[in-house]
This record gives structure tokens, C-alpha cells and sequence, in this order.
């Protein structure tokens, strides 16, 4: 049984058993070297992973039925070092990769630098208590490997970003003379702070998916197509919720104002101030975290492990 | 369990750009996006790259009626109606007019000099045509905006406003045009003609037999005519650079400018990336004082040094000569 955590009914338990023999079979374990006991072992440690304890058994089903097995088992293979496995990988992702780290750098050197890293990875040159330890380790199969390896390059080539911006930050400001130079602040200016109230109070109630939205195009300045590709929807619905949420949040703002003791015609005056004092406090309620230094410390701390 | 409190993983923001996580794990994985600006980061790279597998549809959203292949199809012939009426009558009173003489459609090396409005008039002019306009990037409608709010990036709240210059203005005049562009393009050759949309805005439209016109001022500014050259508007490519050679052809705009600065536009400047040029482990850096290009795929950059820099790609790759 793939879970140490729990007794299943018998009922359930054979369900669930029949379940994973027909993923094993679909994903050619035996071929790569993989025995049932092991892609048991596997499954269990996914559900872990992503279920809490108490996860029905319909949920553990979903979620099992969910997985890309076959490509959990080419992941899981060639972490192991089987031969047969590498030689599968190597045939369907070795340009991909390539071609994914061209398209994320435009530059060619950069490019091959970056995919050599990450196959360096991947394949598994760090050890880790005397054992070969590889990133595809990671993989879980929640979605395609491919995807994975996409998420996984595009994470590599942004920390590096990240990292030689500060280093060439550090150097200009050394020639410059101000080798620990104050960070540039906005001007302050005074703005009625029942407006920023008000605003916090209209953004913190929007629903994730127009706070993404909004947190994409103003703070980000991502593109009305970027944000339907992310999506996975037309530009122009994008295009209409863009302009349907700021009209929304004018009046759910000006609502706010009067709650707090102000008159119509004062809300609106008071709405009329300096963009950039309202662009910092959207800003500010938008934005919890700043993507100036590594992706997160989690991370920067623990990169060996795709996570 | 890993709770998105925590950055997603890789296997997580990989499933979200491909749709594959239950909704439940989905909308998670979104509210952490809403507050995460390195993950929408990671994500919105992740999302755009070409052949990227996703399980969802990109058609619009809205189906609605729509989907009844009857009503589509009603739809559909009675815009070529529409359409076919007005571009008749428009051809008829286009004959009785002046050809007009000046076209940028061929690609040219040289910097095209133009003669634009005078300062004073200029910045209402673009106000006003950025207000009708609905294909100004976001980059014009900030430099469009008055003095003392040339950096801000508008909020929500001011966009509301939808006032001269909004960014806001231009979305959804940007999305019926591109609706009812679609509509026109799919139907019936023509001149400019107005379609009246859903929301009964008459938006005027951009034939595909005529393209927008484009020039470089003599200060080093990427200016677009949409109406044969009778007014020319200026857009906001990058800050701060001077442009020197201009390549045109239909949809697809290439400048070049000082220090190798070199960008490219697939929807008539609506949205521009910047290409840099390399080749042999080396960056283009000079001055281009010349772009050409044949087709979508092939073209030839000329510096201020003499080099010629060929892509047969779409400036994915580069060869110098």
C-alpha cells in the first residue's frame, strides 16, 4: 500500500490497489527498471506531498489518476541511473531543453550554459551522503515533464538574473563612490488616509483572480496577451476585465470613502490626488513580496531539490 | 502537505501553466500568484513560451449564443453584409479623392524625415488621438499624460476615470478593434470601415489593404499615420532612444537605433520587444543605421561600422558579415 498513514476499507483498498496496478502497467515501470513496490513507494510519497493525512479515498483516487505516470516513471528511472531511461529522456527532451533555455535567454552562449546546468542537474552530479542526488528526483508528476522542465529552467535563469544584478549593482555603486548607497525612495506626498484605507479595503476583497490580473498589468506591466496565456484564455477577456475591474474598484473605492465620513463630491476629490501616492499604496497592498532578490529563500537555501 | 503559503514548487507552477491541477488546488496556487511577484514571474515566462502544452481552450469566454453554429453563421454573413455595404460606398467616394503619394509600406534602410506638428499642439493632438486611438501602448499613454505624472504607472482608480490619455480607454477599444477586425479580415477586403460593436461603440477600424503608415521623425521618434498620412502619431518604442532606421511591412515593424538598440513589433506597434542581436558570442553595440527585411523570417541589420547582421529567423538567431 503506497501510504504507511492510514487502513482503508477493504472495499476501498481493493479499488484503490486496482487503481495503481492499471498505472503501472500504463506507465512501463517494469521496462525502466522500476518495481511495483517502488511506484507504490512513489505514489505514496506524492500523496504526501499534496494530501493531508486525512484525504478521502476519492481524493487519493483523483489525485493518482491525475498523475502523468509514465513520465513519473521516466523521472523516477533515470534519477535511479537506469541506462534505458537516460537513453528515452535523452532522445525527447535533450533539444528541448536547448531550445527552452534559447527562448527564455536569446542568447545562444547564455542559452547553453544555462541547459548544460540544469542537465548537470538533472543527470545528477551532486552526491548527497555518499548517494548521486538528481533534480528529476523532484518531479511528481502533476503535470507534464516537460512543463516541469520549462518551470525548472525559467527559475534557474531568473535566480542567476537576480544574482548578477545585485553583484553589478554592488560594483557601480563602488565606482560611484557610494559603495553603500540608500536605496531610492518616492517622494513623499501627502495623501488623506482614509484613501489608502479605502483602497486596502477594495483590494484585499477581490478574489485571486482579478488581483492577479491587476498585480500582472499595473505592477508587473505584463501584457494583456501574457496574462491570457497564463490564463489560458482569449486576450480580449483579459482586455474586458481589465477595464470592467477598474471601473468596479472607483466605485467600490468611493463606497469605501463614504463609510468613512466622506461626502460624495469629497471622494471624489479626494480620488483626484497624485497617481503615484495611490500606485505606491496599490502597490504596497498588491505586491506582499518583492521579486528583487533569489526566488525565495526556500529556495536559494535547498535548490538541489526542484522546489 | 505543501501549502502555497509557501512558493509553489516547479511541479506546481508547471500543472498551473498547464491547467492540470484540481480546481480547488488551482484557485490556491492563483491566490498565491495575486501576492507573489516572483512567482507571476516564473510563471508568466513559464506561460509564454512557444509550444507550451496546455489542456485549455483560448477561445473567448464568452460562448453564450455564440456557440450555436446557426447564429454564428447568421452572425458572420451579416457582418460581410454590413461590411461589403459600407466599403462599396467608401470606395465610391475614395475615387472622387487625391491619391495620396507618400507610402512606408516598402522597407527602407534610411530614416524616413517627417514633419510633425508643432510642440504646443503636439502633446493635445496626442491626447485626443490617444483617446480615439485604442492601439497606444501602455509606454504612450504615459508619456501622453500631463506634466507631473509622466513616471506614474496609472492605478486602477485613475483608469477608472477613463479620461484622455487612460490606459483604460485603450482596452476596450483595443479589444472591439481586434473583435471586429477579426470580423473584417475574415470577411471582406476593403478600405476603413465602422462596425458597431456589442456595446454600440462605432470604432473605427483598420482595413487590411491599408496598413498604418510609419516614419522617424527627424529627432529620432517612431511616428504611425492611420489615415494615409494625414496626421501622424508618435509612439513610445523605449525610453530615451533615438531611432535611425525603420523596416514596415504590414503588421510587422522593426526599428533600429543608437547602441545596437534594436525592437520589433508583430501587430503594428501595439506591443514591442527588444531584440538583441548576437552572433559568435558577441553583442551587436553600435549605432544601426539600417533595417531591412524581406518577409516575417528574413532580414539584414546595418551598423554605423559597416557590419551587416542577417537573421533568417525573426531575429531568433543572428549571422554578422
Amino acid at each position: 500500500m503506497p501510504r504507511q498513514d492510514f487502513q482503508p476499507e477493504p472495499g476501498i483498498a481493493a479499488r484503490l490497489d486496482a487503481l495503481m496496478t492499471e498505472l503501472y502497467r500504463k506507465s512501463k515501470g517494469e521496462e525502466l527498471g522500476l518495481t511495483r513496490q517502488q511506484f507504490d513507494s512513489v505514489l505514496g510519497e506524492i500523496a504526501r506531498k499534496y494530501l493531508t493525512a486525512d484525504a478521502a479515498h476519492h481524493d487519493v483516487c483523483e489525485l493518482y489518476t491525475s498523475l502523468r505516470a509514465e513520465e513519473l516513471v521516466l523521472a523516477r528511472a533515470c534519477a535511479a541511473g537506469h541506462e534505458r531511461a537516460w537513453e528515452i529522456f535523452l532522445t525527447r527532451y535533450r533539444e528541448k531543453l536547448y531550445d527552452i533555455a534559447g527562448y527564455i535567454t536569446k542568447e545562444s552562449s547564455t542559452a547553453r550554459e544555462l541547459a548544460d546546468s540544469i542537465y548537470a542537474e538533472l543527470y545528477g552530479t551532486t552526491t548527497r551522503d555518499g548517494q548521486r542526488t538528481s533534480k528529476l528526483a523532484s518531479y511528481t508528476g502533476r503535470g507534464s515533464l516537460e512543463g516541469w522542465l520549462r518551470t525548472v529552467m525559467v527559475q534557474e535563469h531568473v535566480n542567476r538574473y537576480r544574482r548578477q544584478r545585485r553583484l553589478v549593482s554592488l560594483d557601480e555603486e563602488t565606482e560611484e563612490g557610494s559603495q553603500f548607497a540608500i536605496p531610492a525612495t518616492e517622494a513623499a506626498i501627502a495623501v488623506d488616509p482614509r484613501v489608502e484605507a479605502a483602497t486596502d479595503e477594495v483590494l484585499i476583497a477581490l478574489p485571486p483572480e482579478d488581483r492577479y490580473v491587476l498585480a500582472s498589468y499595473f505592477l508587473d506591466e505584463r501584457t494583456l496577451a501574457e496574462i491570457a496565456r497564463t490564463l489560458g484564455v482569449h486576450e480580449s477577456t483579459i482586455s474586458r476585465k481589465v477595464d470592467k475591474l477598474a471601473k468596479s474598484l472607483r466605485k467600490q473605492i468611493l463606497a469605501a470613502l463614504g463609510r468613512r465620513g466622506m461626502s460624495r463630491r469629497q471622494a471624489q476629490e479626494a480620488l483626484e490626488v497624485d497617481v503615484r501616492d495611490l500606485r505606491v499604496n496599490i502597490r504596497s497592498r498588491l505586491a506582499q513580496e518583492k521579486g528583487g532578490g533569489a526566488f525565495s529563500k526556500k529556495k536559494a537555501e535547498a535548490p538541489a531539490d526542484g522546489s | 502537505m505543501a501549502t502555497v503559503e509557501d512558493h509553489p514548487d516547479a511541479n506546481l507552477l508547471g500543472a498551473f501553466v498547464e491547467k492540470s491541477l484540481a480546481q480547488v488546488e488551482q484557485f490556491r496556487v492563483l491566490e498565491h500568484l495575486s501576492r507573489c511577484a516572483s512567482c507571476r514571474e516564473i510563471v508568466s515566462l513559464t506561460a509564454t513560451q512557444p509550444g507550451i502544452a496546455s489542456a485549455v481552450s483560448v477561445a473567448p469566454a464568452r460562448a453564450g449564443w455564440l456557440s450555436w453554429p446557426v447564429l454564428r453563421w447568421g452572425a458572420a454573413v451579416a457582418c460581410v453584409v454590413v461590411v461589403g455595404t459600407v466599403v462599396t460606398l467608401r470606395q465610391q467616394h475614395e475615387s472622387l479623392q487625391i491619391e495620396p503619394t507618400i507610402s512606408v509600406q516598402k522597407p527602407e534602410p534610411e530614416k524616413q524625415i517627417s514633419a510633425p506638428s508643432s510642440p504646443q499642439s503636439k502633446n493635445a493632438e496626442d491626447m485626443t488621438t490617444a483617446a480615439a486611438n485604442p492601439t497606444v501602448t501602455r509606454q504612450t499613454a504615459r508619456a501622453m499624460k500631463p506634466a507631473g505624472n509622466n513616471n506614474a504607472a496609472a492605478s486602477p482608480v485613475e483608469m477608472a476615470d477613463a479620461g484622455v490619455g487612460s490606459r483604460l480607454a485603450e482596452v476596450p477599444g483595443r479589444a472591439k478593434a481586434a473583435e471586429s477586425q477579426d470580423a473584417l479580415s475574415m470577411k471582406a477586403p476593403g478600405n476603413t470601415a465602422q462596425v458597431e460593436t456589442s456595446g454600440a461603440v462605432v470604432v473605427p477600424l483598420v482595413s487590411t489593404n491599408l496598413p498604418p503608415r510609419w516614419t522617424l521623425s527627424s529627432d529620432g521618434t517612431l511616428q504611425r499615420s492611420r489615415d494615409s498620412g494625414r496626421s501622424w502619431q508618435t509612439i513610445q518604442v523605449a525610453d530615451n532612444t533615438i531611432f535611425r532606421a525603420l523596416a514596415a511591412n504590414r503588421l510587422e515593424i522593426w526599428v533600429g537605433g543608437a547602441s545596437g538598440a534594436l525592437f520589433h513589433s508583430s501587430d503594428a506597434g501595439q506591443h514591442w520587444t527588444q531584440v538583441r542581436p548576437v552572433a559568435n558570442g558577441e553583442a551587436l553595440a553600435d549605432d544601426i543605421i539600417g533595417v531591412e527585411f524581406a518577409d516575417t523570417l528574413h532580414g539584414k541589420v546595418t551598423t554605423s561600422v559597416q557590419e551587416i547582421w542577417i537573421t533568417a529567423d525573426a531575429g531568433q538567431t543572428w549571422q554578422k558579415q
